[in-house]
C-alpha cells in the first residue's frame, strides 16, 4: 500500500489548494466583495481618513512638509483595513458559519489555505493604497515629481502583502478567542498610532516604539516618503529589506500559531466555542 | 458478539478512551467527562457499520476522534489500516465525513461553488472536477438548484450537499454523524437511499444514529454505546434475538390503576410493566418471554377492568436497544 | 404603551447584562474610537490654552459616536450571537423599542467612553477640567445622548435593509467625524459638504458643549439656545424616520424570518 505521497504531489497538491482558495477566499470569506462595496473601499476610505487628518493638521497650522507627511502616510495605511481587518476576520467568519472545522478536516495543505484565502484582500489593500496616493497628489498636493514610480509600487505591494502577513498573524491568535473582530480591531488602531503614519517613531514614549518596529507599515511609511520624494531604489532597498523580514517573522508565527491552535482543537475538542 | 472478519479492515479500535476537561475560571473548578470509557470494535472493508446511543453516550467523539478531529486520551485507532496520530493526513485524503446540520457549508456561495472548493482541498485532480461536481449534484438530487446560495436551501437540501461534499473525492470509507436527524420521514428516506448506493459502490461506512429503524434497515451490523461503553455488537437480527425475552403484551384498557399494574407485575414470567395511566384509556405495555402464557393470566385478572384491545408483538431493535441501554 | 416602555427598559438591561458577562466586547466598543481619538489628540500635542479644552471635548465626542455606530450594528447582530431572532422577532412589541433599549445601552456606553477620553485628554494635556458653565454643560451631554441614541436606532435599521450594513457603518465613522466639527471647525470644509453638517446632530451637540463648556468660545453663529433647540428637532426627526424605517424592516424581518440580510 503507499501511503507516501510523493513531494512533487504533494506540491503541486498545495499549488491547486492556493489557487483554489484565491478565488474562493473572496467569495466565501469576504462579506463585502460586490463591484460597488471594492470601489467604495478604494475611493472613499482612504478620502476620508485623509482628509480628516489633513484638515486637522492644516487647522493646526501645521507646516506644508508635516501635513504632507500626514497625507503620505495616511494613504499608505488606509490600505489597513482591507489588509488587517479584514483578513484577521476570515477565520471568524469561517467559526461563525461552522466551516472551521470542515476545513480542518481536510488534508489540504495549511499554508496554502492560509495564504491563498487572504490574497483577494491583499491586493485590495493595495488598490485602497494607491487611491489614497492618487488623492494625496490631486487634492492634497503632494508632489510626484520626483518620485522614482518603481519604488512605490514596490512599497505599496510589500506593504500589502507583509500587512496581509501580519493581519493573518491576528486571524491565528483570533482563532483562540470567540472572534478575531477585537483584536484585528485594536491592531488596525494600532497602526495609525505607532507606524510612523501622522508623527514620527520617535515622538512615542519609549515603551512604544518597539511595538512600531514589529508591524510592518512602520518600514512602509517610511520607505514610501523616500521613494516619493525621488530615492532610488537602492536608497529604500534596507527598508523594504527590514519590512520583508517583519512580514516574514509575522507570518511563520501566524502559521506557527495556527497549526498549534489546530494541536490543541484536537486535544481539547473545540474548534469552535472559545 | 460477531466479529468482523480478519484481514485488512476499514476501522480498527482497541480500547480508545477519551475524557473531556472543562474548566470554570470564575469557580476554579475542573471537571473530567469521560466519553469514551474504553471502546473496542473493527469495522470490515465494505461493511455498513452503525453505532446507535441515546444523547451523550459517546457517538460523536468516536467518529471525531476517527476522522483525526479530535485525538485520543488513551487507546489505539487504525483507519484503512493507517493510525490516525502517525498518518492523519493520508487518511483525511481517503475519508469522507457528513457532519451535517445547518452549520459546516459556505452559505454566501452555490453548492457548486462549495463543491468544487472542496474538491480542490481534497486533491481531486483538477481535469476531473466538474465532472465529479456533476456528477455529485446528480446522485443527491440537487440538478436545477445547484447555482443557488446555499443560504436559500431548506434544512434537507443542505444536508444532500454535505453528503455530496464528502464524497466529492471517491473515499473509500464515509463517516455519517445522524444523517437524518431533523429531517421529514421522505428526506430521511432519500438520505438512507443514498447510504445504500455508497455501499454499493463499495464503500465502508460508518454511521451513526438513534433511530432504531434506520439502524436496522440498513446497517450490517450495530454496536450499542451507552455512556462511553460498548454494550453490544452484532447484526441488527442478532440484537433480536437476544431480546427474543422481551416479547411485549400490548393492552388498551378502561377503568385500569396502579392496583391493577402493581397485579401484572407480580405474575411470574412478567420482566417489566410500562403503563400510561393518565388518560381515560390507558395503554399498558408488559415485557415477558412467555406472552402465550402470561395474557391469558391477566385478562383473569381483569375483573373490573375492561380490556378493549389486546396484542402480541415479537421484540423490535428499540426494545433490544432500551433494555440495553437503560440497564 | 407601558409595554414599549417596559421593552425598552427590559431590552437595556439585558443587553447591558450581556455586556458585563462578556467583556471582551468593551474592546471593539470602547478602545478603538479611543485610539483614533487618541491619534488626533496627538496632532494637538504642541498646542496650549482653550484650544486644548476644545479638542479634548471633540475627542469625547468622537469617543461617543464611536462607540455608537459599533452599537446600533452590534444591537441588530446581537441576536445571531445569542440565538434569540426567533424569540425577538415574536414579541408582542414593535421591533423598534426592543432594538431601541439595546442601542440607548450601548449609546450610553459611548457616553463613558466620552467621559474616559474626557478624563484621560485633561490628564494627558494636564488642561485640568474647568467647565464654564456646569449646568448648561450636563444639560447638553443629555440632549446629544438622547440625539445619539436617535441616530444610532435609524443606522440600526441599515443592518436589515442591506447586507452591506457592516461595511457601511465601518465607513461612515470618520466621515461623521469630519462633518461634525469634533476636532475642527466644519467651516473648514468645502462649501459643497458644509450642509451635511448642519443635518446631522452631533454638530449641534458639540456645539452646544463646547459653548457651555468653554468661556468665550465663538463657534457657529448661533446661540446655545439654538444648538439645543436645533438639535432636539433633528432628534425629533430620527425618531420619526426610524419609526417609519422599522415598520418597513419589521415586514422584512417577518417575510424572511431573519433580522440580518446575510
Ligand atoms: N467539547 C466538549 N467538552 C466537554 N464535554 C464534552 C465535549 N464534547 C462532548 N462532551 C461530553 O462528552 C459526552 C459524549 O458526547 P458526544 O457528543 O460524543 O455524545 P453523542 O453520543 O454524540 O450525543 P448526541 O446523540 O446528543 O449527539 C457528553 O457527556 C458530552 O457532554
Ligand atoms: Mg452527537
Amino acid at each position: 500500500m503507499d501511503t507516501s505521497t510523493s513531494l512533487r504531489r504533494r506540491v503541486s497538491m498545495a499549488v491547486q489548494v492556493f489557487t483554489s482558495s484565491i478565488g474562493f477566499g473572496r467569495k466565501g470569506t469576504v462579506i463585502w466583495d460586490s463591484p460597488e462595496m471594492i470601489a467604495m473601499q478604494v475611493f472613499l476610505l482612504p478620502l476620508f481618513q485623509i482628509s480628516f487628518f489633513a484638515v486637522l493638521a492644516q487647522y493646526l497650522d501645521y507646516s506644508g512638509s508635516a501635513v504632507q507627511y500626514i497625507v503620505v502616510g495616511n494613504a499608505l495605511q488606509a490600505m489597513s483595513y482591507s489588509a488587517v481587518f479584514a483578513v484577521a476576520n476570515i477565520t471568524s467568519t469561517d467559526k461563525w458559519q461552522g466551516t472551521l472545522e470542515t476545513l480542518m478536516v481536510t488534508p489540504a495543505n495549511r499554508m496554502a489555505l492560509f495564504v491563498g484565502r487572504a490574497v483577494f484582500q491583499s491586493g485590495l489593500s493595495a488598490l485602497i493604497a494607491l487611491g489614497g496616493l492618487f488623492y494625496a497628489s490631486e487634492l492634497f498636493g503632494v508632489s510626484f515629481a520626483h518620485a522614482d514610480v518603481v519604488g512605490v509600487l514596490l512599497v505599496v505591494l510589500v506593504t500589502s502583502v507583509t500587512m496581509m502577513c501580519f493581519g493573518l498573524l491576528i486571524s491565528s491568535v483570533g482563532l483562540f478567542l470567540r472572534t478575531a473582530m477585537i483584536l484585528a480591531n485594536i491592531f488596525l488602531f494600532l497602526t495609525m498610532l505607532v507606524s510612523g503614519v501622522n508623527f514620527p517613531l520617535s515622538t512615542l514614549p519609549g515603551w512604544a516604539q518597539p511595538v512600531g518596529y514589529a508591524i510592518p507599515m512602520t518600514y512602509g511609511t517610511s520607505a514610501i516618503r523616500l521613494a516619493i520624494s525621488g530615492a532610488s531604489l537602492g536608497g529604500i532597498g534596507s527598508l523594504v529589506a527590514d519590512e520583508v523580514l517583519v512580514g516574514a517573522v509575522a507570518i511563520m508565527l501566524g502559521y506557527l500559531t495556527m497549526v498549534g491552535f489546530e494541536r490543541l482543537a484536537r486535544k481539547t475538542g473545540r474548534f469552535e466555542e472559545y | 458478539m460477531q466479529e468482523a472478519g480478519e484481514g485488512s479492515s476499514a476501522v480498527d479500535v482497541k480500547d480508545l478512551r477519551r475524557e473531556y476537561v472543562t474548566r470554570s475560571f470564575l469557580k476554579k473548578t475542573t471537571k473530567v467527562t469521560a466519553a469514551l470509557d474504553g471502546i473496542s470494535l473493527r469495522v470490515a472493508r465494505g461493511e455498513l457499520f452503525g453505532l446507535i446511543g441515546p444523547n451523550g453516550a459517546g457517538k460523536t467523539t468516536t467518529i471525531k476522534i476517527l476522522t483525526t478531529l479530535l485525538s485520543p486520551t488513551s487507546g489505539s485507532a487504525k483507519i484503512l489500516d493507517l493510525d490516525i496520530n502517525k498518518d492523519m493526513y493520508e487518511i483525511r485524503r481517503r475519508i469522507g465525513i457528513v457532519f451535517g446540520g445547518e452549520r459546516g457549508l459556505y452559505n454566501r456561495v452555490t453548492a457548486v461553488e462549495n463543491l468544487k472548493y472542496f474538491a480542490d482541498l481534497y486533491g481531486v485532480p483538477p481535469s476531473e472536477i466538474t465532472g465529479r461536481v456533476k456528477k455529485m449534484i446528480e446522485m443527491v438530487g440537487l440538478e436545477g438548484r445547484e447555482n443557488e446560495r446555499v443560504e436559500k436551501y431548506s434544512r434537507g437540501m443542505k444536508q444532500r450537499l454535505h453528503i455530496a461534499k464528502a464524497l466529492i473525492h471517491d473515499p473509500e470509507l464515509v463517516f455519517l454523524d445522524e444523517p437524518t436527524i431533523g429531517l421529514d420521514p421522505g428526506g430521511a428516506r432519500d438520505i438512507r437511499n443514498m447510504v445504500r448506493g455508497m455501499k454499493k459502490d463499495g464503500k465502508s461506512i460508518f454511521l451513526t444514529t438513534h433511530n432504531m429503524f434506520e439502524a436496522d434497515e440498513l446497517c450490517d451490523r450495530v454496536a450499542v454505546i451507552s455512556r462511553g461503553k460498548i454494550v453490544a455488537l452484532d447484526t441488527p437480527a442478532g440484537l433480536k434475538k437476544s431480546a427474543k425475552d422481551i416479547s411485549v403484551i400490548e393492552l388498551q384498557t378502561y377503568g385500569a390503576d396502579a392496583n391493577f399494574v402493581q397485579r401484572i407485575e407480580k405474575i411470574g414470567g412478567v420482566t417489566r410493566v410500562v403503563a400510561d395511566l393518565d388518560s381515560e384509556r390507558q395503554s399498558i405495555r408488559v415485557q415477558t418471554e412467555f406472552p402465550t402464557e402470561v395474557l391469558p393470566t391477566i385478562v383473569g385478572l381483569a375483573g373490573d377492568v375492561n380490556i378493549i384491545d389486546k396484542s402480541i408483538r415479537e421484540p423490535t431493535l428499540e426494545d433490544a436497544y432500551l433494555r440495553l441501554v437503560e440497564e | 404603551m407601558v409595554s414599549r416602555v417596559q421593552a425598552v427598559r427590559a431590552a437595556a438591561r439585558m443587553t447591558m447584562k450581556i455586556f458585563f458577562a462578556d467583556p471582551q466586547w468593551i474592546i471593539p466598543a470602547i478602545i478603538a474610537p479611543f485610539i483614533f481619538t487618541l491619534v488626533a489628540l496627538l496632532l494637538f500635542r504642541n498646542e496650549t490654552g482653550p484650544l486644548l479644552l476644545y479638542a479634548v471635548l471633540g475627542g469625547g465626542l468622537m469617543g461617543m459616536w464611536g462607540t455608537t455606530v459599533y452599537g446600533s450594528g452590534t444591537s441588530i447582530t446581537f441576536d445571531r450571537f445569542n440565538g434569540t431572532m426567533e424569540a425577538t422577532l415574536a414579541a408582542p412589541v414593535p421591533l423598534m423599542w426592543i432594538i431601541g433599549g439595546r442601542v440607548a445601552w450601548n449609546t450610553f456606553i459611548g457616553v463613558i467612553n466620552g467621559g474616559i477620553i474626557l478624563v484621560i485628554g485633561t490628564l494627558w494635556f494636564r488642561t485640568g477640567i474647568s467647565i464654564a458653565n456646569p449646568l448648561a454643560f450636563t444639560f447638553a451631554t443629555v440632549v446629544t445622548y438622547v440625539s445619539l441614541s436617535s441616530f444610532g436606532l435609524m443606522l440600526a435599521t441599515v443592518y436589515v435593509l442591506t447586507r452591506q450594513g457592516g461595511f457601511i457603518m465601518n465607513s461612515l465613522e470618520v466621515p461623521v467625524y469630519i462633518a461634525t466639527g469634533t476636532m475642527f471647525p466644519v467651516a473648514l470644509l468645502p462649501l459643497a459638504t458644509q450642509p451635511v453638517a448642519f443635518i446631522l446632530g452631533p454638530t449641534w451637540g458639540i456645539e452646544a458643549i463646547r459653548k457651555a463648556a468653554i468661556a468665550g468660545y465663538t463657534g457657529l453663529a448661533t446661540s446655545y439656545w439654538t444648538d439645543i433647540g436645533i438639535l432636539a428637532i433633528e432628534t425629533a426627526a430620527y425618531f420619526a424616520i426610524s419609526f417609519y424605517l422599522f415598520g418597513r424592516v419589521e415586514r422584512l424581518a417577518k417575510r424572511n424570518g431573519t433580522l440580518e440580510e446575510y
